[in-house]
């Protein structure tokens, strides 16, 4: 079997990747990997940059083709039925995805009307993130927290059955990465299956039900955190206050990488040498 | 609705910029500058007539009206490429290019409205309402060549991915299609016997567009003996159906740019 996390159940899977893959020149940027997420499931992919993340998102949100394997979501096949398959799905790109001139209420009215949600809706959730009274302003007057926000607010505007989000953290404050951390909850809450891409090693423990840890366009580890932990030798205790996310992941990409994982962080009492 | 959608939110990018006010001033001005150029021998300024003010005007349409339609069709094409949320959405990446294409045709053309609008309105009041539905044509012929022009930019613009490269080949075409095919009718004339290349000609003519609007302007006002070798030569071979065929060959200038565009975005990774 390829590499790759698969949803545990017989509930079908929201998100399903079969043996996608990807290649820019000559340069692959993801291996062969499964993947599934099911409805209420919040899954993670962490890994260094270049790892694969973002492509695995950005062929899920049908922005670029894979070079083989398929994607769906819903069961609705990305490349054959992608209008069906995206009418499902909320995607929060890395980079801003819009001109940073549009208007934040001109995109929030075409994101309304793809996604058959009343105008005054819309604009009331964007009040609802803080942002009622800037429905005006190109995104390029926002502040880097407030477009964040703003983006998210709209990506996960409807009843969108998956939720992409790559580093849905980025630029933000505290205040604003415990709102990212809400909006994900309430997502999960909704039953919407969520994938995330992310840096902030503590979002990934706090908030998701199983990690995937990737390294150059490959699965170094899968598998929930305390699988995690196991699998990178370190110790896990029930009774920690809080998990030594940072010094396995330094293990697993280390290992995937062949060299030594020299812990530089502090050990949590407990951690394995 | 999502269609509308789309146009309303591409439409509020196009006229938000300075483009579109500047492009209705500067056309405003400048076809009235034209319609007001004729001196009269007593050397007081009176205002031309409807026909001969346009045969100047068409000059400045087909100058004007392709380089900015190439230029910005090419950096709405690029742009299509940095709109990697709105490609998440539940749209045809199809209706991305034709929502970007329809926006700009109405921006840009309510502002040549605007433009030649005012002219229009000074020279009819000032000097009669004679010829004034064939200046209404002539608007006309100039939305024609906006239409073609924003779509074969925004099919460079799509094909090329970066905005330098664009804009490059946006104003490599507008010379090609400006000076580029008559240069290659003066060529065909000189090396051809007389009366050879008549066919030959007549598609030259159908297949740039510029030479397709210029030739239907001049004949609006019976002016198309002025049309050079290849409207001569279109006469000669389609007859009354000439005009059709140039209207048919603009149009197709619109269509077909536009299903390559959309076609080349649609396998385009972002």
């Amino acid at each position: 079997m390829r590499p790759g996390v698969e949803a545990r159940g017989a509930e079908p899977a929201v998100i399903a990747l079969r043996g996608a893959w990807k290649r820019f020149g000559a340069r692959t940027a993801l291996e062969p990997l499964d993947l599934d997420v099911r409805a209420g499931e919040v899954v993670a992919l962490v890994g260094p940059n270049g790892a694969g993340k973002s492509t695995v998102l950005r062929i899920l949100a049908g922005t670029i083709r894979p070079s083989g394997g398929t994607a769906a979501i819903g069961g609705r096949d990305v490349a054959a039925q992608g209008v069906e398959a995206r009418r499902l799905l909320g995607y929060l790109p890395q980079r801003l995805g819009v001109p940073s001139t549009t208007v934040l209420r001109d995109l929030t009215a075409l994101v309304a009307a793809v996604r058959a949600v009343p105008l005054a809706d819309a604009l009331a959730r964007l009040a609802d993130v803080g942002l009622g009274d800037r429905a005006g302003a190109t995104l390029a007057q926002l502040s880097g927290g407030q477009r964040q926000r703003a983006m998210l607010a709209l990506a996960a505007l409807g009843r969108v059955e998956a939720l992409l989000l790559d580093e849905p953290s980025i630029s933000l404050d505290t205040e604003g990465a415990e709102d990212v951390r809400a909006e994900i909850r309430q997502a999960r809450s909704r039953g919407t299956a969520v994938l995330f891409a992310s840096h902030h090693l503590h979002d990934v423990a706090r908030l998701a039900d199983r990690i995937l840890v990737m390294v150059d366009g490959r699965v170094a580890a899968q598998g929930t955190l305390p699988e995690l932990a196991a699998a990178a030798g370190v110790s896990w205790s029930e009774v920690m206050a809080e998990a030594p996310i940072e010094r396995i992941y330094r293990i697993l990409v280390g290992r995937q990488r062949g060299g030594n994982a020299a812990p530089a962080l502090t050990l949590l009492r407990g951690d394995a040498a | 609705m999502t269609a509308g959608s789309l146009l309303r939110f591409d439409f509020a990018a196009a006229r938000r910029g300075r483009l579109v006010p500047l492009f209705a001033a500067g056309f405003a001005l400048a076809s009235l500058a034209l319609a007001l150029a004729g001196l009269s021998a007593g050397g007081v300024v009176v205002v031309q007539g409807f026909a001969r003010t346009s045969v100047s005007l068409l000059q400045l349409v087909l100058w004007v009206v392709p380089l900015l339609g190439l230029v910005l069709g090419a950096v709405a094409g690029v742009e299509c490429h940095e709109l990697e949320f709105v490609a998440a959405l539940p749209l045809s990446r199809r209706a991305i290019v034709v929502g970007r294409w329809a926006a700009w045709v109405v921006a840009l053309g309510a502002a040549l409205l605007v433009g030649l609008g005012a002219a229009g309105l000074v020279i009819g009041s000032l000097a009669g309402a004679a010829d004034g539905l064939r200046y209404l044509a002539l608007i006309g012929v100039a939305l024609l060549l906006l239409s073609a022009a924003l779509a074969i930019g925004l099919w460079i613009g799509v094909a090329t991915g970066t905005r330098t490269r664009a804009v490059a080949v946006a104003i490599g075409a507008w010379a090609v299609l400006l000076v580029g095919t008559d240069l290659a009718a003066i060529a065909a004339l000189a090396i051809l016997p007389p009366g050879e290349a008549a066919w030959e000609l007549s598609l030259l003519l159908v297949a740039n567009p510029v030479d397709s609007a210029r030739a239907l302007g001049l004949g609006l006002f019976r002016a198309d003996v002025l049309a050079g070798p290849t409207g001569a030569a279109l006469r000669r071979v389609l007859g009354g159906w000439g005009a059709w065929a140039l209207v048919a060959g603009l149009a197709a200038w619109t269509v077909g740019p536009l299903v390559l565009a959309g076609r080349r975005f649609a396998r385009s990774d972002l």
